[in-house]
C-alpha cells in the first residue's frame, strides 16, 4: 500500500504507523463544564464506518510528520492524505476568525 | 587520570575503509552534524551563505551541507567538523533557530561506486524502498533499511551516503558491506 505524502510523494506504508480516527486531533477542553463527559466520549466512542475514512497515520520513518489519510475501509484505495497540522492549524484560523467576528 | 583509548563507531583504531565489488565503502568519522530547526512563526535562515533546500533534498556549500528532514527542520552537516563545536557555530550563525548536536548519535558510511550511476540505482535498490527514480544527486531522505531508521543521501551521480544510529553501525555496516558484495555476484 502507497500512501501519497503531501510533502514526499508515494511512500510505502511500512514506514507509517497507525494511530486511528482522525477526530483525535479534535481533543475537548479540559476546563469545560462537561469535560467529563466529554472526554468519555472522546476517549472511547468511535465510528466504524464501513467506506470512506478519515485516519491519523504517522510518517515514522520518514519526516516524522502526522498525516491524515483519507481511506476507504472497503477497499483499502487511498484518496488522499494531507499534513495534520495543516488541517489543525486551518481549523484554529477559521475558529479564531469566527471568534472575531462575534 | 584514567587513559581512553580512542575508537570509532565500528570499535577500531580508525575508520573502516572496505571494498566490495565495484563499491568502497568508507566510515566518515569526520562528519559533524547539528540538526536545525525553525521556531514558531520562524522564517529560513541561511547558516554561512547556505540557502537550505525544501522536502526530500541535500544542497552543500560554504563548506557544509544540509538536508531536509521534515517540515521546517534541516540537518547540517560540517565534513571534517567533528572535533570541534559545530553545532554551537551553528547556532552562532542562526541564533533565533532551535540547533542541536547530532554528531554522536549517527554513523554515516560513504559507498562510491567505481561501475558508475547504475550501480548505485541497483544498489539502493537493494537496500531501501524508496522510488530509485527520485534518488537522484541532491535528494535525501529518511526511510527504513533492515528495521533501522537511517537517511539517504544521493551526493553525486557516483557517491550515496548512508547515516544511521551509532549503536547499530555494526548491523549497518554489515547490511552495506552484504549488499555490494551481493551485487558483484549477481554480475560476475
Amino acid at each position: 500500500m502507497l500512501i501519497p505524502h503531501p510533502l514526499l510523494g508515494l511512500r510505502d506504508a511500512q514506514e507509517f504507523t497507525y494511530l486511528g480516527d482522525a477526530r483525535l486531533i479534535d481533543r475537548p477542553n479540559g476546563m469545560a463544564e462537561n469535560a467529563a463527559e466529554a472526554f468519555h466520549d472522546y476517549v472511547y466512542l468511535r465510528d466504524n464506518p464501513a467506506g470512506v475514512h478519515r485516519e491519523l497515520w504517522f510518517h515514522e520513518q520518514g519526516d516524522r510528520s502526522w498525516l491524515i489519510v483519507t481511506r476507504d475501509t472497503t477497499t483499502h484505495e487511498i484518496l488522499g492524505a494531507e499534513l495534520a497540522r495543516d488541517v489543525a492549524l486551518t481549523r484554529r484560523g477559521a475558529l479564531s476568525e469566527g471568534g472575531a467576528q462575534a | 587520570m584514567t587513559d581512553l583509548l580512542e575508537t570509532t563507531a565500528l570499535g577500531l583504531d580508525g575508520p573502516a575503509v572496505e571494498r566490495h565489488g565495484g563499491f568502497t565503502i568508507s566510515e566518515n568519522a569526520d562528519l559533524a552534524l547539528a540538526s536545525l530547526a525553525l521556531r514558531r512563526d520562524g522564517t529560513d535562515p541561511a547558516p554561512f551563505g547556505l540557502t537550505l533546500p525544501g522536502p526530500g533534498g541535500w544542497v552543500q556549500g560554504g563548506g557544509i551541507a544540509a538536508f531536509w528532514t521534515g517540515p521546517g527542520q534541516w540537518m547540517v552537516e560540517a565534513p571534517g567538523g567533528a572535533a570541534r563545536d559545530f553545532a554551537g557555530e551553528l547556532k552562532s550563525a542562526c541564533p533565533d533557530a532551535s540547533v542541536t548536536e547530532q554528531t554522536d548519535g549517527w554513523i554515516a558510511f560513504e559507498i562510491q561506486s567505481h561501475a558508475g550511476a547504475n550501480a548505485i540505482t541497483g544498489l539502493v535498490e537493494k537496500l531501501v524502498n524508496v522510488d530509485t527514480g527520485r534518488i537522484c544527486p541532491g535528494f535525501a531522505t529518511r526511510t527504513g533499511l533492515e528495521h533501522m531508521s537511517v537517511f539517504v543521501i544521493r551526493r553525486s551521480e557516483e557517491n550515496l551516503a548512508v547515516i544511521g544510529m551509532r549503536s547499530a553501525a555494526g548491523t549497518l555496516w554489515h547490511a552495506l558491506t552484504h549488499a555490494a558484495a551481493r551485487i558483484q555476484e549477481g554480475s560476475a
